[in-house]
Formats: structure tokens, sequence, C-alpha cells
């Protein structure tokens, strides 16, 4: 059972359970709607069958009281119409009078028994009537072919049951052919005989016009028929509805269609379709007495319920839209829902994967102590939460130190970005090119390019001569670094601007001497603007305090130091920027110098001979193998050829000189001009790989003395060119 | 520097005697014209007795290997010392000579 309900569970998403609840939400709705409508139908029906109670009672009422008006009128004129019988003289005055009296009457007449007045058999009916220009008489109407009125009901009813009659409704011949009745009574004469008959004839069209003078509903209509079912009155055919007579007439009387008896009344009621698809129903009662007619009503659905289908149609539709409207609110919800759960996921991943980027990033950082005598460096950097953008770097080429320091404006991927790159390009720039400004500004022209976000860098390059201690130094807007050399001091450094602000800034060089023993000390701002839990910073004057207090530390020490005491100052607050730190400390190794031998040539290649005794002798002389040997005297070859090449304008003579000089450990060869600027040592070097055919001809030496020598190492001090070579000795 | 130039067996031989340094190449660039002119024979360096090449040397060989390659001619270099072929292998001229001992 469990697990077909997890099953089930599985099955059903929530999006289908939403769907099912609405869907059965909707169903209920429509229910108790329904259930609504049928109450108050019911109701109208309730209505509608009072109404309807009502109408054929009223309409009762109205044929009735116009009978009675009739009968009234005959039953009252007993005693005079008895009279007549003595005296037919009479007759026509007597008829006159109650025509004159009452104008609705079609005709009044007389019918005796055959013979009454004498003569075998002779009839005698004299009649009046009732025309637009008063009333007229006829002595005996009898007399007209084909109206033998001993054959006819109006005459023999009465004659037989002493009873007054109604006759059926029949077409009145004589006169204006419309439909009428009789009312008739016996003639009962003094004799106590049946002598005749006194009849009044009354238009029927009369009735149906009163009848169908108002009715309940637009369409109904009310029906009058008689016992045997044939219909005494209608409403004009101009009835919207008249093409339902028929059906309705016929219903009344199949005796086997289904009435139904209206409650707590004695009415019936038949339910039909019209042939145009209507519902309706009739309802029907007999008269009380005579005559025994029948009043029937008709209405229609459409006009009775047609407001609460109405209703009901616009209940539903609004029923419907708001179901709508609630599905389209759930489904936004579940969607944006959706899309929020997939916004967070995708921000965890570019989190997660911007850290790894980060790490990565962190981790292609130096870490270890560069491997040279001359120097130490130190670093730290600390991450905060947020992916960041502060680099530093460091790495030996040639004798020198190159190192860097910088920050990313902003946080994030971004600057983590500009970071990357711009750390990428120091690495290229700083393979090819020593002069700290040169490789600031191809990084700031690539930094510029493209850069529409306006991201900027605060970047501070430095290139140490570990021969020398001078430290050429470019700053791009970054914090002063301190110099720790005895006493604790900024380094005057010009800010110049950030990198990424403006492509054609013209980056200057400073230059400085290290003192054996001082160290430079960079930081980001992430140091100074540390925060304890009540926003104070820790400051540099905090800095400061603390490197005076560890004036000796070696680099990493001091930096340990450093973030320690800063540590210590935040207390547990959270790091809202990345922490960066990196110490240089200048310390030359004391080497006791064996040999040292100076040769100074002019820039003419007769003098490579010359040069080549020069250092073959003092190879030879230190005792290196003749192998090491010709590679020296081949690198200080390629090299003096170079100069002698390049150093001095064509044709103008100038001095070279060449200084060898041998350590326990190294042989060292030191060449020195006073020609122009030339960095040999920022020449690409050769690509070995290449076929005979593309090999070029030159750019050999500079690679050749790379290639033999450990260090090759250019320096311009005080106008001259210095240029030099050291080799280990074994 | 002293250079000799021989046809042997079709092939036009030079001798390389002494230290190709780069005052030398000068002049040895020019003894060594006949090599530059060559157009139909292969070509071999007789090196048992260089003592010493620079790049401006080795400069004059790829001259001549050049011109020779490009008339479908080899040029091979004979008797290198160890520390001239190391300074071919360091430059990757190995790869761009035929050698032999």
């Amino acid at each position: 059972m469990k697990i077909s309900l997890n099953k089930i569970r599985q099955r059903f998403t929530r999006r289908t359970w939403i769907t099912l609840i609405i869907v059965m939400g909707a169903l209920l709705l429509e229910l108790i709607s329904a259930a609504q409508y049928n109450y108050a139908k019911r109701i109208l029906e309730d209505e509608l069958e009072k109404k309807a109670s009502i109408e054929i009672t009223m309409k009762a009422i109205l044929v009735k009281s116009m009978l009675n008006a009739t009968e009234q009128v005959l039953n009252s004129h007993v005693a005079e119409i008895t009279k007549l019988t003595e005296d037919t003289e009479d007759i026509d005055d007597a008829i006159f009078s109650i025509l004159q009296a009452n104008r609705y009457f079609i005709g009044m007449g007389m019918a005796f028994e055959p013979g009454y007045f004498g003569g075998r058999d002779a009839l005698y009916e004299p009649w009046g009537f009732n025309s637009p220009d008063g009333v007229k008489f006829k002595e005996n109407v009898a007399s007209r072919e084909g109206h033998d009125y001993t054959k006819l009901k109006f005459f023999t009813e009465p004659m037989r049951t002493g009873q007054p009659n109604w006759t059926d409704p029949y077409i009145d011949t004589v006169q204006n052919h419309s439909l009428v009745t009789t009312y008739s009574i016996p003639i009962i004469d003094r004799k106590g005989h049946r002598a005749g008959i006194a009849g009044i004839d009354l238009s029927l069209e009369w009735l149906s016009d009163s009848l169908n003078s108002r009715h309940m509903y637009p369409s109904s209509y009310c029906l009058l028929l008689t016992d045997n079912g044939e219909l005494i009155s209608q409403p004009s055919k101009s009835h919207p509805r008249h093409k339902d007579f028929d059906d309705a007439i016929s219903l009344i009387k199949d005796s086997t269609a289904r009435a139904r008896v209206v409650p707590q009344s004695k009415f019936k009621v038949i339910e039909f379709v019209t042939d145009d698809g209507q519902d309706a129903c009739v309802f029907f009662h007999h008269m009380k007495g005579r005559p025994h007619w029948l009043v029937a009503v008709v209405c229609y659905d459409k006009e009775v319920f047609g407001e609460l289908s109405t209703m009901r149609l616009r209940t539903g539709l609004l029923m419907l839209l708001g179901f709508l409207l609630l599905g389209f609110i759930i489904y936004r919800f579940f969607k944006n829902n959706k899309r929020m759960e997939q916004n967070q996921r995708e921000h965890d991943r570019i989190e997660t994967e911007l850290k790894i980027a980060k790490r990565i990033q962190t981790e292609m950082l130096p870490h270890d102590d560069i491997n040279h005598n001359n120097v130490g460096v130190g670093a730290a950097l600390l991450t905060a939460r947020d992916v960041g953008g502060d680099i530093y770097d460091y790495f030996l080429r040639d004798d020198k130190l190159f190192f860097c320091i910088g920050d990313a404006s902003g946080k994030g991927v971004a600057s983590a970005l500009i970071m990357s790159v711009t750390h990428s390009m120091f690495r290229s720039f700083g393979s090819r090119e020593s002069h700290p400004a040169r490789i600031m500004q191809k990084i700031n022209q690539a930094v510029c390019h493209g850069n529409e976000s306006s991201m900027f860098v605060t970047f501070f390059v430095g290139v140490l001569d570990l021969p020398t201690g001078r430290l050429h130094y470019c700053n791009a807007g970054h914090d002063t670094p301190l110099l720790i050399d005895g006493t604790v001091k900024a380094l005057d450094v010009m800010s110049n601007i950030a990198l990424g602000v403006d492509a054609d800034w013209y980056y200057e060089s400073q230059l400085v001497v290290l003192n054996p023993g001082s160290t430079l000390l960079l930081y980001t701002d992430g140091l100074t603007e540390a925060m304890d839990a009540k926003h104070r910073q820790y400051g540099l004057q905090r800095v400061k305090g603390t490197v005076a207090r560890h004036i000796t530390a070696p680099p990493q020490q001091l930096l340990d130091v450093l973030r320690a005491d800063c540590e210590q100052f935040v207390d547990g607050a959270e790091q809202s920027d990345d922490l960066t730190m990196l110490a240089v400390s200048y310390t030359p190794a004391q080497e006791v110098t064996e040999l040292e031998r100076e040769l100074k040539v002019t820039n003419d290649v007769k003098h490579v001979p010359e040069v080549n005794d020069f250092i073959t002798d003092f190879c030879q002389d230190v005792k290196m193998d003749e192998s090491l040997t010709t590679q020296m005297q081949l690198a200080v070859e390629e090299a003096v050829v170079n100069i002698m090449n390049y150093a001095y304008p064509e044709g103008e003579q100038g001095d070279i000189f060449i200084k060898a000089s041998a350590t326990a450990e190294h042989v060292k060869f030191v060449l020195t001009d006073h020609g122009a600027a030339f960095a040999p040592t920022d020449a690409p070097d050769v690509d070995t790989s290449l076929s005979a055919e593309d090999r070029q001809i030159g750019g050999l030496g500079i690679f050749l003395v790379r290639q033999l020598m450990d260090t090759i190492n250019y320096e311009r001090v005080d106008n001259r060119n210095v240029l030099t070579l050291t080799k280990k000795r074994n | 520097m002293k250079t000799t130039i021989q046809e042997i067996d079709g092939k036009l031989v030079a001798v390389l005697d002494g230290q190709l340094d780069t005052a030398a190449a000068v002049e040895v660039e020019q003894q060594l014209q006949p090599l530059y002119e060559n157009e139909d024979k292969d070509i071999v360096m007789d090196c048992e007795k260089l003592e010493y090449i620079a790049s401006s040397g080795l400069r004059i060989l790829l001259s001549i290997l050049k011109r020779a390659k490009a008339h479908g001619h080899t040029v091979t270099l004979k008797g290198l010392n160890d520390d001239i072929k190391n300074v071919f292998k360091m430059t990757g001229f190995i790869n761009l000579f035929q050698f032999e001992d």
C-alpha cells in the first residue's frame, strides 16, 4: 500500500495536483451552481403553476360571467315569454326590446313545437338580430330551406330535458358566418306544456377577444374548448405561436397524454415540445357547471425560465473566468517559483565555478620563495567570501625579479576576469620586456581595449635588478608600498592612474636603489581597510606600527605577523575584501672575488680574436675545463659582437669594456658600453624548430648567449648599457 | 682560419681549419664563394680541423645550405667535434644539415 502510494506521489507532480484541485473545485462550484439553478427553477415553476391557476380561474370566471349574463337576461324574461305563447303578436316587440338592451347578442329567437299554433306540423321560429343598422326581425326563419330546427340541439335538448342548454359552437350561417353558441331555455305554457324554446345567440369571436386581451407572458395564450374538445375560442391567427394551437388542443383531447395534476388544485398540466423545439406546457381545467367547457393556458419555458437561464449562463461564465484566472495565477506562481529555483541553482553553479576559478587563479600565483641569493620574497592572499579581484605575482628572469600586486575594482565575475587578464598579460609582457612602464603601458592598452563595463585595476609593477639592487617600478593608482630600510617609510611613487581608464596614458617608471637588507612591502586596500565589527578600519598607521616592531623580520615572517595582527584587530568580523600582501627583501650575497680582469676594445670585429683570447685565458686561469671555456668564449663573443654591431651609430668608434671576475661559485662577465640604450635580453627567442628555408640568417647571437650562460642580465646604469653574463663554475 | 675547396668524386669538398669567429667570418665568406655559386654538385664541409664556430660562421653555413637546397643538393658536415656539435644542437642546426663522422 505504501509502495503504491509512493508510486502515485511520484507520478503526480505538484503541477498535476494543482490542476486536479482546480478541476475538482470547478466541478464542485458547478454542482452548487446547478443545484441553485434547479432550486430557483422549482421556485419559478411553483410560481408559474400558481400564476397559471389564477389565470385559468380568471378566464373561467370571465367566460362564466358572460354566459351568466346571457342566462340572466333570458331567465328574467321567462314570464314575459310564457305570455307570448298566447299572444304571438307581441313576439317581435319582446325580441326587439331584448336585443335593443343587449347589443352584444347576435340574435334572439323562439322556436315552437311543430303545429303548436295549429296547422299540421307547421314550424314557427320568429328571430331577430342586431345589425349595424339596428335590430332586424324575421317573422319565421323556419321557412328557410335546410333549416329544420327540430333536428338542432338548441331546440331538441331543452325540449327533451326541460333544462336550459348551451349549444356547442357553430357557424352562424344565417347572418355573418361567425362562430356562435346559443343558449336556449324551454318555454312552458300556462297549461304546463313545453311549447318550444327561447334562445339567445352569443358571438364567440367576442369571447376570444376578451380571453386573449392580456397574458402572463408575451407568447402565452388562452384556449377555450367544449367538453368534446372542439375549439370555441383561440387567439387570432396573427398570434406568434399560432402554429402550436393545434398541438396544444390535440394534447388536451388526448386522454393518453401524460397530464400532471398541479398540487393543491384540480388543474392539469402537460409539458410538451413544439415543432420548432421549444419547451412548452399547457395548463387546463374544466369549468364548473354548464356548459362543461375547458379553459387552457399555454406557456413557453423560454419565457418563464429565460431570465434564469441567462443568469445561469452568466454565472457559469463568470465562474469559468474566475477559475481560469485562478489557474493562471497558480500556474504563474509555480512557474516563477521554478524559475527562481532555476536562477538559484544557476547562481549557485556560477558561484561554485567562480570559486573554482578563483582557486585556480590563486593556485597559479607563486607560493615559493625565489631561488636566488640576492632576494627573498613573501606573499599572502586571503580571499574574501565573494569572488574578488586581487593578485600578486613574481618571477625571475635574467637576474631580475619581476613582481606585481593588483586590485581590480568591484567584486564578482567581472573583476576576477579582468584581473585574470591583467595577470596573464603581466606574465606575457614581462617575459620580453624589462621596463615596468612599458609593461604597464601594454597592459593598460589591452585592458582599455573593449572595456565597456568601465572596470579598472590598480596595479604596481616592480623590476628589481638583483646584481645591483636597482629597482625600477611603475605605479598605476595602487596603494603606495612601504619601504623598510631601518625605518618604515612610504615609497616615493607617482600615482599615475589605474589601468583601464585611459588607453593613451603615458606611464613613467621610477627608480630606487635598494640598500642591502631593505624590504619593500606591497599590499592591497584589503589590509588597511580591514574592518572590525564596529566598522573601524585597521588603517595604515597600525600597518606601519606593526612593521616597525618587526623591522628585521624576513619577508614571509613579516607578512605572518601582519596577518596575525590584522586578524586580532578584526576579531572575527567577516572579511569583505581580498587581502593581499607581497614583501620583497634585497639581500645580496657577499662573495669574495678570486680573480678579476678587464679588457677594453673598440667596436670593430677585428678585435674579436683578442676578446676570445682574453676569455679563454681567464677561464683557463680559473681552471675551467676546455669545453666550458669554449662555451664562455662563444657566449662573450656573441655578446660583444652584438654590442659592436648595434651600440654605436655606423662608422662611429666606441669603447666596449669587458670585466671578467670569478668567485668560488661563479664566473661573471660584465660588458659595458656608452652606446644607445639597448636591451638584448628583450629580443624574442629564435625558433629552432624551423626548416632551413624558413630559418632567418640573424638573431642567433643573443639566443646562443642565453643558452650558454646561466643568467644574462641587462641594466641601463648612468647612460651606460651594462650586460652581465654569469655561469656557475661547476 | 684556413679554407680549401676541392672536387672529389663529383662533390665539392671544403676544408675548414681553425677558429671560425666573427672576425674570420668575413674572410671565410669570400673564400667559400665557389660554394655559393655552385649549382650542380652536392657539398661536403670537412670540419675535422674546425676548432670553434660563432653565430657568424653558422650564418655562412646556413646561406650555403639554402642555396644548395634551392638547386636540389645536399650539404654534409663531416667530423664535427663535440663542442661544435653541441652548438648545432642548441641552435637547432642539427636538424638542417647532414652529418658524417
